[in-house]
C-alpha cells in the first residue's frame, strides 16, 4: 500500500480523514472476505486430507499450462494496477493507460478461466463427476464471481477518472478498488497453489 | 460518504421513510422488522407447543386457516418445517434485528456523539438485504413441497438432495445468506463508525459498555459470518449444481464423494461465535441499564471490557462442543471441553459484576431494569446448565435432548429477547418522544419471566429424563408418554407466555402514539444519547459535544445534594482536568 501512503501525505486534513475512513472501511470489508475464501480452502483442506492420496486415484490435473498463462496473467495486471495507482498520484497521463491495461489483462484471465473450464468439460468432466470435480468448479466459481465484480468496479473507476469525476484528489474508491483487485489476485495465486502445485 | 456533514432532510416520502440513509429511520424499520418476525416466530412456537401437548389434534381457531389440507392438524412434515424456521426466524430475522439491527443502529451515533453512520448508504443497503432474506424466507414456505425441514441448523444429509427434494431448503439457504450479507455490512459499519466517529473526549475509557458489546459483536459478525455464508454456497452448489462437497460417497453413484461432517464444522465454527454475536450486545446493555437504574457507576467498567473481550476472542474456538457425538477425536474433544469451561470464566466475571453494581445501589425498579435483572437471572439459569453440555461425559447423553433445547433458549433466545426487551423499553422515549406505559411494562415482565422459566426449566427435567428434541410425537414411546404431563405443563406456560407478548404489542402500539410525551431526559442519566432533545432533530447534534466525563458517573460526592447524575457533556463540579480518563489514549475526532 505504499501508494496509499504517498497519496495521504499530500491530501489536505478533510480528505485525509475521508480516505482513512475510507480504506478503514475497506480493510474490514477484505478481512471479511478473506474469511469467505477461508472458508472455501478450508473445505478444501478438509476434504483433502479425508481422501488421502491427493488427487485421487484415476484423477489428472485440469491443463496446467493454461493455469500458468491464467496466473501471468494476473499477476501482470496487478503490476500495471501498481503503476496506475502510483501514475495517479503523481498525476501523469501513463495512468489511464495503465488502468486500460489492468481491464485488458483481467479480461484476459477471464478468458483463460472460460478455457480452463471447457477443457475440462470437453474431457468430459462436470461438476457432477465428483470430489476434484467438486472443488475446482466450486472454488473456480466464487472465484470468478469476484473477478467479474472487480472487473465491472475497474470499469466503473474508469469511467469516473476518464470523465475527471475523482479529480486529482478523491481517489478513495479508485484505491478501495484497487485494493479488492489485489486480493482477488492474491485468492487466485492461493488457487494455482493449492491446486497446481502442492 | 462519512456521516459528519449536515445534508438537508429528505422531504420526498421514499428517500425520508422507505430507503432512508438516515441511522434513526433505519433503527426504526429494523425494529418494526424484528417485531413482526418475532411475532411469526413465536406463533410457530406456540403451534410446536400445541402439537406436542395434544399430538395429532387439530389446532384451535387459526389451525383450520393455516393447514386447510389437513383440517388443522400438523403433519409432520409441517412439524419439521415448524421447528426449523422457529429456530431461524428467531435467530436471523426476530433477534439479530432487534439487539443488532435496532440497538446498534440507533445507540452508536447517539451514544459516541455522531451525526450518522460513516457509510450511510451501506446503512441502507444493510437493511435491505435482511429485508429480502426475509421475503425469501417467507416465500420458501410456500413453494411445492415445503419449505426447509432440516433443522434450523441445515445438517446434511438432511438438507443435501438426498432427503431435501423441492426448493425450499435451497431459498432456506439463500435467505439465509442475504442475511448474513446484511450483518457483514452492518459489522463494517460499525466498526468504523466507533472508531472513527467518536466526540472529542470519548476516549475508548468512555465508550458505553451497550457500545462496547455492539463493537465486539461486529468484530465477530465480520470475521465469522462469511463462514456461514460460504457453507450456505457449498450447500447451494451442492443442490443445485450437483456438487459432492456434503454428499457421502456413501450415497453417490461411483464418483467419490464429501463429508457430510465438514458442514457440521463450517457450521459452528460460525455457529459458535453467533450465540456471542447476540448475547454481546445483550450484555452490554445490561452492563449500563444496571448501573444506570441502580444509580451507581457500572462496577469494573474496564473488567467488564476486559471479559468482553476475552469471550469475543475465545468464542472462535470452543465450537468443537457442539461435535462431540460426531466421532471427534479423543484430543480435541478434550481441548474443546477444556476451552468451553474457561470461556464461562470471563461470564461469571462478568456476573459478578452485575451482581455488584446493584449491591447497595439506589435501584430504581423500572420496567428496562427489571428486564436487565431478568437477563441476570435467566442467563444464570443457562449458564449453569451449560457445564453440563460442555463436559463430554454428560454431553454424550444429553446431546439431542430437550436438556440442550432449554439451555439454549435460556443462553441466547431468553436472555437476548429480555435484553432487546430493556433496550426498547429504555429507548421508546427517545425514539418516538413519548413514554411507554410503565404499569403495563411491569406486567408484562413477569407474566414473561415467570411461564419462561417454567417452561424452560420443565424441559431440562424432561431433557434430563432423556425425551430426545425435534421428535413429532412423544406419545408413541412408552416410557416417553410416561412424561407427557410434563409437556402438557409446558404448552400452558408457553401460551401464558405468549399471551403476555400482547400486552408488550398493546403497550407498544398504543403508546407510540398516545403515550404520555418524554421529556429530553427521562431516565436521568448522562449518556450523549440523551443529551439531544427529544425527539432527535435530523442529524442528532446541532454542534459535536465535547465529553468530560464516563458514561456512569452516578451520585458522585461532588454533584451534591439536588442530584446524583451529571452528563458527560459537562466537567464534574471542582474537578481540575476534564475529568478522571479511565485508560484509552484514543485521538479524539475533530468535529468539522
Amino acid at each position: 500500500m505504499s501508494t496509499a501512503n504517498t497519496m495521504i501525505t499530500s491530501l489536505p486534513k478533510e480528505e485525509l480523514r475521508h480516505r482513512v475512513n475510507s480504506t478503514l472501511g475497506m480493510v474490514f470489508f477484505i478481512g471479511s472476505w478473506s474469511m469467505a475464501f477461508g472458508t472455501f480452502f478450508l473445505a478444501f483442506m478438509i476434504l483433502r486430507q479425508r481422501v488421502g492420496v491427493w488427487p485421487p486415484e484415476g484423477i489428472s490435473l485440469p491443463s496446467f499450462p493454461l493455469a500458468i498463462v491464467a496466473t501471468s496473467i494476473m499477476i501482470a495486471s496487478s503490476v500495471a494496477l501498481h503503476r496506475a495507482m502510483k501514475g495517479l498520484s503523481a498525476g501523469t497521463d501513463r495512468a489511464r493507460r495503465d488502468w486500460v491495461l489492468t481491464i485488458a489483462l483481467g479480461l484476459g484471465f477471464a478468458v483463460v478461466q472460460g478455457w480452463l473450464w471447457l477443457d475440462l468439460m470437453a474431457a468430459g468432466r462436470h461438476p457432477t463427476s465428483g470430489l476434484y470435480e467438486s472443488l475446482f468448479y466450486g472454488l473456480t466459481w466464487f472465484h470468478a464471481a469476484h473477478v467479474v465484480c472487480g472487473l465491472l468496479g475497474l470499469l466503473w473507476a474508469w469511467i469516473g477518472l476518464a470523465t475527471g469525476r475523482y479529480g486529482t484528489h478523491r481517489l478513495s474508491t479508485v484505491n478501495n478498488i484497487a485494493m479488492f483487485w489485489h486480493f482477488v489476485d492474491v485468492v487466485w495465486i492461493i488457487l494455482f497453489l493449492g491446486f497446481f502445485v502442492f | 460518504m462519512s456521516g459528519d456533514h449536515i445534508h438537508a432532510e429528505p422531504t420526498n416520502f421514499f428517500r425520508k421513510h422507505v430507503f432512508s440513509v438516515d441511522h434513526k429511520v433505519i433503527a426504526k424499520q429494523f425494529l418494526w422488522f424484528g417485531l413482526i418476525w418475532l411475532g411469526i416466530g413465536g406463533l410457530m412456537a406456540m403451534i410446536i407447543r400445541w402439537q406436542l401437548a395434544n399430538p395429532g389434534d387439530p389446532v384451535p381457531v387459526i389451525g383450520s386457516f393455516l393447514f386447510p389440507a389437513t383440517d388443522g392438524v400438523v403433519d409432520p412434515a409441517t412439524y419439521n418445517t415448524l421447528f426449523t424456521m422457529h429456530g431461524t426466524i428467531m435467530i436471523f430475522l426476530g433477534l439479530t434485528p432487534l439487539l443488532i439491527g435496532c440497538v446498534g443502529n440507533w445507540a452508536i451515533p447517539l451514544m459516541i456523539g455522531a451525526r450518522d453512520m460513516i457509510f450511510p448508504t451501506l446503512n441502507m443497503l444493510s437493511f435491505w438485504s435482511v429485508f429480502l432474506g426475509g421475503a425469501v424466507g417467507l416465500y420458501s414456505l410456500f413453494v411445492p413441497m415445503g419449505a426447509s425441514e432440516a433443522g434450523w441448523t441445515g445438517y446434511p444429509t438432511l438438507s443435501t438432495t438426498v432427503n431435501g427434494l423441492g426448493s425450499g431448503e435451497t431459498l432456506w439457504a439463500i435467505a439465509v445468506f442475504l442475511i448474513g450479507a446484511s450483518s457483514i455490512m452492518g459489522g463494517i459499519n460499525y466498526l468504523t463508525t466507533i472508531i472513527r466517529l467518536r466526540a472529542p473526549g470519548m476516549s475508548w475509557g468512555r465508550l458505553p459498555l451497550t457500545i462496547w458489546g455492539i463493537f465486539f459483536t461486529s468484530i465477530l459478525n465480520v470475521l465469522f459470518i462469511p463462514v456461514i455464508g460460504s457453507a450456505m454456497l457449498l450447500l447451494i452448489m451442492d443442490r443445485v449444481f450437483g456438487t459432492t462437497f456434503y454428499v457421502p460417497t456413501s450415497v453417490m453413484q461411483g464418483a467419490g464423494g464429501g463429508d457430510p461432517i465438514l458442514y457440521q464444522h463450517l457450521f459452528w465454527i460460525f455457529g459458535h461465535p453467533e450465540v456471542y454475536i447476540l448475547i454481546l450486545p445483550a450484555w452490554g446493555i445490561i452492563g449500563d441499564l444496571l448501573s444506570f437504574f441502580a444509580r451507581k457507576p457500572a462496577f469494573g467498567y474496564r473488567i467488564q471490557i476486559a471479559a468482553m473481550f476475552a469471550v469475543t476472542v475465545m468464542s472462535a474456538v470452543v465450537y468443537g462442543h457442539h461435535m462431540f457425538t460426531t466421532g471427534i477425536s479423543a484430543m480435541l474433544g478434550e481441548s474443546f471441553m477444556l476451552l468451553t469451561m474457561i470461556i464461562s470464566v470471563p461470564a461469571e466475571i462478568l456476573f459478578f459484576n452485575w451482581l455488584h453494581t446493584l449491591w447497595k445501589g439506589n435501584i430504581r425498579f423500572t420496567t428496562p431494569m427489571l428486564f436487565s435483572i431478568g437477563v441476570i437471572f435467566v442467563f444464570g439459569l443457562g449458564g449453569l446448565t451449560g457445564i453440563y453440555l460442555a463436559t463430554i461425559g454428560t454431553d454424550i447423553f444429553l446431546h439431542d435432548t430437550y436438556f440442550v433445547v432449554g439451555h439454549f433458549h435460556l443462553t441466547m433466545a431468553a436472555s437476548a429477547l429480555f435484553a432487546a426487551f430493556a433496550g426498547i423499553y429504555f429507548w421508546f422515549p427517545k425514539m418516538f418522544g413519548r413514554m411507554m406505559n410503565e404499569t403495563l411494562g411491569k406486567a408484562h415482565f413477569w407474566l414473561t419471566v415467570i411461564p419462561l422459566t417454567t417452561v424452560f426449566c420443565l424441559m431440562f427435567v424432561m431433557g434430563y429424563a432423556g425425551m430426545p428434541r425435534r421428535y413429532y410425537d412423544h406419545t408413541s414411546s412408552e416410557y416417553l408418554a410416561a412424561l407427557q404431563h410434563m409437556n402438557t405443563a409446558a404448552t400452558h406456560a408457553a401460551f401464558i407466555l405468549g399471551a403476555a407478548q400482547l400486552i408488550f404489542v398493546f403497550n407498544f402500539l398504543k403508546s407510540r402514539w398516545f403515550g404520555r410525551p418524554a421529556t429530553d431526559n427521562p431516565w436521568e442519566v448522562g449518556t450523549l444519547d440523551w443529551a439531544t432533545p427529544t425527539p432527535v432533530p435530523h442529524y442528532n447534534f446541532k454542534v459535536i459535544p465535547t465529553v468530560h466525563t464516563g458514561p456512569h458517573e452516578f451520585s458522585h460526592p461532588a454533584l451534591g445534594e439536588d442530584r446524583d447524575w451529571i452528563s458527560m457533556t459537562e466537567p464534574l463540579p471542582g474537578a481540575e482536568s476534564d475529568g478522571p480518563d479511565l485508560g484509552g489514549g484514543a485521538v479524539p475526532t475533530p468535529a468539522s
